[in-house]
């Protein structure tokens, strides 16, 4: 009951937000809500399968890139782009995830991140002259709907807002559903998962599909929110950081990575006059969360995790 | 004659990388049978049964189950059929409690047959007390009845057990297969792989014994067990020469 409670009123908070800050605070607020969506998409195929991939900015980037090349070059509006941003990422995630997901931990991990090197190369080789190189993508419109835009930095807020509730409903349907049970204890043990009957290989590559459309989503918010895109935001540090939160933060809890976002994206915008000092703290804070809390500052309590199968 | 052979295993090559762990076996596993694998370490073993219920492709060879051809099917449809797995090592999901593990064993089955559930506490009473225990926290005698347990929730007609024994106390080892025979008595085929050659052969009908990835003796375990050949290998007499 009062976890619930809580969740409502951070919902809450969340929704009116934007009318109690200032423009500077709007921006880091939705810059939190888009690392949100992506880290937790990341926590679907990292904290929830158990599969280390390092390569998650691919699909955040295809998403974004996708809306950019779309919009800016061929004046498509922005929110026609959404389904093509979901849907290319989901395409390349199934492909590239098909060949390695047999790979355990580490080996999936350095394969991972061999195709986030590739993808960040073939963006700024301007591959087939429409990444635009080096520099990116400039002049991201913003989205609209009947001639009303939504210009403000609150609105783009509100429609990154929308994509992270979207996220967290899927995540909630996900964990109490047959699918993410299928993940749970294919993360837990893949060979015994499999001689009970789950086709391990299926639900692996359907979680790098479900986490790359929502990343695919989370793409979509970023390139309206700074109207421009560029190899940099998408490259393996960018994974790294992804991949850090959830481990930082909490495999397969939403809580936990929220903060984990938190942590990584806004923390250090509050202590900006630390200037990159701020960077050294944050190093030393990942390693004491490491050894004093070694499943992450807000773990998911197991034990409690299985009351969905119930008989 | 054909018919109550359920399932048979011909030629069967299979390797990892470079290295052929086995090389080109056949047997057969008759209904109502408990028929065991011995050998050493590295014989192949855990192979062959992996090869079987699907988790390791096979190179050569076929192996049919009953009227089907189940040499390319993938493990997590092996189950469907009538075949279940309990692998080495136990493999239990520690995070789930004991009730839970073993309810999972019916994953693909449309419900839940509470009939089934009790006659797998009555074969392991133990479970049953501990069910709502984490099974992460049970012994490793407890764990191992837990895999089996699990592995009978689908009502497989075939069971393939991977040393059930291992690391176990020997009292509890007997525990084991006194319930691996009840369930061979409940019309259960067993195919057992087992180093523990003296009991292995104890139990069950007919062995076979290999050697680095080939058959080198097969028989039944009346004859096995008066064969000075596998008594000076397996079993560790001396001959009086």
């Amino acid at each position: 009951m009062k976890k619930r409670t809580v969740t409502y009123a951070l919902l809450i908070l969340s929704v009116l937000f934007p009318l109690f800050s200032n423009s500077s605070w709007i921006t880091i607020g939705t810059t939190f809500v888009i690392y949100s969506i992506v880290s937790l998409s990341q926590d679907i195929v990292l904290g929830r399968a158990g599969m280390f991939d390092m390569g998650h900015a691919i699909y955040f980037g295809m998403g974004a890139y996708t809306t950019a090349i779309l919009n800016s070059t061929y004046g498509v509006p922005v929110l026609l782009t959404i389904p093509f941003a979901v849907v290319i990422p989901v395409i390349f995630a199934v492909l590239l995830a098909a060949p390695i997901v047999h790979l355990k931990g580490d080996y999936l991990l350095v394969a991972t991140l061999g195709f986030n090197i590739v993808f960040e190369q073939a963006l700024k080789n301007n591959l087939f002259g429409i990444t635009g190189g080096p520099n990116g993508i400039f002049g991201v419109g913003v989205p609209s709907i009947f001639g009303i835009e939504f210009s403000s930095q609150a609105s783009i807020y509100y429609f990154s807002l929308f994509f992270l509730f979207l996220t967290l409903m899927i995540m909630n349907n996900l964990e109490a559903s047959k699918t993410g049970r299928a993940l749970h204890f294919i993360n837990e043990d893949s060979l015994a998962s499999e001689t009970i009957g789950i086709n391990t290989r299926f639900y692996k590559i359907f979680a790098f599909a479900i986490s790359a459309a929502l990343s695919g989503l989370a793409g979509v918010a970023f390139a309206v929110q700074y109207s421009t895109v560029s190899p940099e935001a998408f490259n393996f540090i960018q994974s790294v950081l992804f991949f850090t939160i959830v481990i930082v933060g909490g495999q397969s809890s939403i809580p936990g990575v929220l903060i984990g976002t938190f942590l990584m994206f806004v923390v250090p915008e509050i202590f900006r006059e630390f200037a990159t000092a701020r960077y050294f703290v944050f190093g030393i804070a990942m390693i004491l969360t490491m050894i004093l809390r070694p499943k992450g500052i807000w773990p998911v309590k197991f034990g409690r995790i299985p009351k969905y199968i119930r008989h | 004659m054909d018919n109550d052979r359920l399932l048979i295993v011909e030629d069967v090559e299979v390797s990892y990388g470079n290295i052929q762990a086995v090389k080109g076996i056949s047997f057969d596993v008759r209904k109502g049978e408990i028929v065991a694998i011995l050998g050493a370490n590295g014989a192949g073993k855990t192979t062959t049964l992996r090869a079987i219920s699907g988790l390791h492709k096979i190179e050569k060879g076929s192996i049919r189950y009953k009227s089907f051809e189940i040499t390319s099917v993938p493990a997590y449809k092996i189950v469907s059929i009538g075949i279940s797995h309990a692998p080495e090592g136990r493999r239990i999901f520690g995070t789930l409690n004991v009730r839970e593990n073993i309810l999972l064993g019916a994953y693909t089955m449309q419900s839940i047959d509470d009939e089934r559930l009790h006659w797998v506490y009555s074969l392991f009473p133990r479970l049953q007390e501990r069910q709502n225990q984490l099974a992460g926290t049970l012994s490793g005698g407890e764990q191992q009845m837990l895999a089996i347990a699990r592995a009978l929730m689908s009502k497989p007609e075939m069971l393939l057990l991977d040393e059930p024994s291992l690391g176990l106390a020997p009292i509890l080892v007997k525990t084991i297969f006194n319930v691996i025979k009840e369930i061979n008595n409940a019309g259960v085929s067993v195919l057992l792989v087992e180093q523990n050659a003296r009991l292995a052969l104890q139990l069950a009908d007919r062995a076979y014994v290999l050697e680095v990835g080939k058959i080198a003796i097969s028989g039944s375990t009346k004859d096995l067990l008066s064969s000075t050949k596998v008594q000076e290998a397996y079993l560790g007499k001396k001959s009086n020469r």
